[in-house]
């Protein structure tokens, strides 16, 4: 370690005084200022706030009695934004340090140091995407970070059931984590709903991923006329809001609907398609529905995705013997989905958490051997029925959790395994 | 290259100065700070404004503005109420604290009292309303809880509902009072007990061969067959919200009615389909009548004028027509005691009935505890209870009254449903926030007893073939709705 002279240690202690020291007036009153700044946030409410984030309140409002109290949901938020702001202000100290250590070094090369014009001159050429990229990161510290930490941190207290404000909330660690886990009834429906959620996720993406590619494929084909009439009808289902495109279904595959009165007028019984008894009957049209909304996407993709394969290609695989099943796996299958398969893990993550399809088709069920949910629901379904429609917020936002490092790890995995991660050089 | 990167720099810069400045304080003002600056502009230091949140419906059919209006006028220069303009069912427990709420609510009892339970609205004193002398101790009771063993008033009712049966006049069989009027009270007997409405519905459904229903009802609603449970003995919660009583009582005899009874309708009982057909079905005649609430009394109405505009006559009779022809009267009132409706009622004696009682709620106004003008809110509450407004409100949006000065004086179907709350055949809602969690496990359940009624009829497998089994299913759904309440509950 160097041996640092006296501004060194005194920009340790108070920031920005080694640089006024070193005669950098701006630059050592702006770290100054912010210090002053911080401090001021720090004894007006900074302190107060990170108090809060740990108790969470200690006094219970009374509207009644006009008692204000704590509101234990506002005191999180304030206290992960002290913290936020702590943490800002430690890492400005940091570059504050090291940004005397770096004047101290310049002087013993240079003996002079660079006016504040100069320094931001230079900034501004040598770091401009620090500059570039300052607005969009405080943007998604506001808008992104925070409402994550935010909802994260509920899932280690008991906010919901009757624990709303003005009541307080408390901190309970893993214990919403160890309900899940535990509590059979809950366990049991997590497990049941988890494998037909992954079953769900895996066979909704197969299908309109390839559902898309065939269209395209087809589509593409030298003896389709109209091919933009034909491609048109896709994107026409495609326009049409995905709620509205369901509730359209869900009437259809009612008692009332068009179907069942084909089928009683043609002497036949109603049939239930979504009703308590439908099962594995609602769970195949729900992947049914769910193709028909996402296949134009992927019909369109790989529509574009096919304009770009070379036909000499596939000229000389022909001249070498290659029929057009090889031609397909060989050749239009590995540069299609190496292209796309960010698109095919964000459609994985998409239909692990597509919350629409059984909401609007068969919502407001509770069967059976689930707690809370029926069989179609999917673990984003059953969040809902639970923070929702049942206020337990704190297993809502355990579950949450569950459903990132479930998609976490499944996207991951397969985008570490992925030819577009391995070889990535191959197509450029 | 430098001089690219300082302007883009410049840009950010503005691009920041620019967003920032939705962060500050707004300079904008809300309608009610306007109004409230404009009432002292005019010289009026002292004037209160109050935001008033109503129902869409009151909005919509003019009620509002003519309380308002009303209102204003009479203590003009003291205190002006405006329309909250937010969303019918906002979120006070959200908004109030942060003093975005309105000031007086009007919403269903167990909408208000799930609010009270928190305190987010106020305790009232009764006796601070002159309409408190006109108003049945039931209604009070919606609005009423209890905390340490001391009761609070927390909302003045206004109006009930409760679900009403929907029938065609004019399909009424000719010899109805020959045929279907033994006690020669000049209403069908089907209109008076379930037996008869079963037994007429049934001969529909034969004599159409399957293509007419007599009643076709959404079964799966339990506001709509919570009679099938209530008159059985069976109750929501009893001393707290602990005691389900959903399986109380004789409760499997009469699901087991409704299940005999969901067997002569057709599958759209089963789902949501007949909330949607229900008003084309019945002006179409495919159904004689539906159950639904009085406020839909208008869709039921203008579905069969439009038929009978397309007929060719002019709106104005097509109108006159369709409520000549569209009846709105209470469900039928006796149900047999041992669950049977196929008995013909001539067979029954008296003691073999059992009365009904159906699920309703009570709407009424509350106070929010975030208000800075307690005194104010309570005299436009007054005031908006009075007879004058009250008769008004039933007048515009055909609702049925608590007081009962209004509803005598109005008399026809709103003094038909005060008279049943008055005599106990209306079971209110409870005024507990869990009662939300009761509506989809029974809806889950009614739905499966309709539809084990099809299972029957298809020769499938049946869930409920006797009253143990069905016992069995209401006690189970009964721990389903506790375990929602508590098993998760801190």
């Amino acid at each position: 370690m160097k041996k640092r002279k006296l501004p060194f240690w005194c920009s340790c202690v108070v920031m920005g005084s080694g640089q006024l020291m070193y005669r950098q007036w701006i630059k050592g009153l702006l770290y100054l200022g912010c210090l002053a700044l911080y401090l001021y946030y720090l004894f007006t409410s900074g302190i107060t706030d990170i108090i809060g984030f740990f108790t969470l309140g200690t006094v219970e409002g009374d509207p009644w009695l006009g008692i204000q109290g704590d509101d234990s949901i506002l005191m999180l938020l304030r206290g992960i934004m002290a913290l936020l702001v702590t943490a800002g202000a430690v890492g400005l100290h940091i570059l504050n340090i090291r940004d005397v250590a770096a004047m101290e070094d310049a002087l013993a090369r240079e003996k002079t140091l660079p006016g504040f014009r100069e320094i931001m001159r230079r900034f501004v050429d040598r770091k401009f995407y620090v500059v570039a990229l300052f607005l969009p990161i405080v943007g998604v510290l506001i808008f992104n970070v925070l409402p994550i930490l935010f909802m994260t941190l509920i899932a280690f207290t008991n906010y919901g059931g009757d624990i709303v404000p003005p009541k307080l909330v408390d901190w309970i660690g893993f214990d919403n984590f160890r309900r899940i886990f535990q509590l059979s009834e809950v366990k049991s429906t997590f497990l049941r709903i988890l494998g037909w959620n992954l079953l769900w996720a895996f066979t909704a993406t197969f299908l309109s991923y390839f559902g898309g590619l065939l269209l395209a494929l087809l589509l593409n084909k030298k003896c389709v006329r109209g091919k933009a009439f034909w491609r048109a009808f896709p994107i026409i289902a495609y326009a049409v809001p995905g709620f509205i495109t369901l509730l359209g279904f869900k009437f259809m595959f009612s008692y009332g609907g068009p179907i069942n009165h084909y089928i009683t007028a043609a002497g036949g019984n109603a049939i239930g398609f979504l009703d308590i008894d439908a099962g594995w009957k609602a769970r195949l049209i729900g992947l049914l529905v769910n193709t028909w909304i996402s296949v134009p996407t992927s019909m369109l993709l790989a529509t574009g995705m096919l304009s770009n394969m070379r036909a000499d290609l596939y000229e000389a695989a022909s001249l070498d013997g290659a029929g057009r099943w090889k031609q397909f796996t060989k050749l239009t299958l590995p540069f299609v989905i190496f292209s796309t398969t960010p698109t095919l893990i964000t459609s994985f993550v998409g239909n692990f958490n597509n919350f629409g399809v059984f909401y609007f088709l068969r919502g407001g069920l509770y069967l059976d051997g689930y707690f809370l949910a029926s069989d179609t629901d999917l673990l984003i379904n059953w969040l809902y029925n639970l923070s929702i429609d049942n206020n337990y917020y704190g297993i809502g936002a355990a579950v949450s959790l569950i459903i990132f490092v479930i998609t976490s790890i499944f996207s991951l995995y397969a985008y570490v395994n992925s030819s577009a991660f391995k070889k990535e050089d191959t197509y450029r | 290259m430098l001089r690219k990167k300082q302007v883009l720099c410049g840009i950010l810069a503005v691009i920041m100065g620019v967003s920032m400045t939705g962060c500050g304080s707004s300079g904008e003002k809300s309608e009610t700070e306007k109004k409230a600056d404009e009432v002292k502009a005019s010289g009026g230091e002292e004037m209160i404004v109050l935001r008033i949140l109503e129902n869409d419906t009151a909005k919509s059919e003019g009620y509002l503005d003519e309380l308002l209006e009303a209102f204003n006028k009479e203590y003009e220069g003291q205190i002006q109420a405006v329309d909250a303009n937010m969303e019918e069912y906002s979120n006070l427990a959200e908004n109030g604290p942060y003093g975005y709420g309105p000031d007086v609510i009007y919403q269903a009892n167990d909408k208000l009292m799930t609010y009270a339970e928190d305190k987010h609205i106020l305790a009232l004193n009764k006796e601070d309303y002159d309409c408190r002398e006109y108003i049945p101790q039931e209604a009070w009771d919606a609005f009423t809880m209890t905390i340490d063993g001391t009761q609070y008033l927390c909302g003045i009712p206004v109006n009930v509902q409760e679900p009403m049966l929907f029938y065609r006049k004019d399909l009424l069989p000719e010899n109805w009072e020959q045929e279907w009027d033994q006690d020669g009270n000049q209403v069908p007997d089907f209109l008076e007990n379930w037996n008869d409405l079963y037994a007429y519905s049934k001969s529909i459904v034969e004599e159409s061969g399957n293509s007419k229903w007599g009643l076709v009802a959404p079964c799966n609603d339990l506001y709509m067959s919570a009679g099938f449970l209530f008159s059985y003995g069976a109750y929501v919660f009893g001393e707290d919200t602990k005691d389900i009583g959903l399986a109380a009582g004789d409760a499997a005899t009469g699901m087991m009615a409704l299940r005999q009874f969901a067997g002569i309708m057709n599958e759209e009982c089963i789902d949501d389909s007949i909330k949607q057909s229900r008003y084309s079905k019945v002006a179409d005649g495919t159904y004689f009548c539906s159950i639904s609430t009085p406020d839909t009394y208008v869709l039921f109405h203008d579905r069969l004028a439009k038929i009978y505009e397309e007929e060719g006559i002019s709106q104005a009779e097509a109108d006159q027509k369709a409520a000549e022809n569209i009846g709105m009267v209470e469900l039928p009132r006796l149900l047999p005691a041992k669950g049977d409706l196929s008995v013909p009622s001539a067979d029954m004696e008296e003691k073999e009935w059992v009365s009904n009682v159906v699920m309703g709620g009570v709407n009424g106004y509350g106070i929010s505890a975030y208000t800075k003008h307690r005194e104010a809110c309570v005299t436009f509450v007054n005031f908006a209870t009075g007879y004058d407004l009250v008769k008004k409100r039933a007048e515009i949006l055909g609702i049925a009254p608590t007081r009962s000065d209004v509803a005598s004086d109005i008399g026809g179907v709103s003094g038909m449903i005060f008279e049943s709350l008055n005599e106990g055949h209306i079971y209110l809602m409870p005024s507990v926030k869990a009662v939300d969690q009761i509506w989809d496990p029974m809806q889950t359940l009614l739905s499966d007893v309709a539809k084990d009624a099809f299972r029957e009829r298809n020769g499938e497998t049946v869930k409920y073939p006797d009253q143990d089994a069905m016992q069995a299913a209401l006690e189970k759904v009964s721990k389903n709705i506790y375990d929602a309440i508590y098993t998760l509950a801190q």
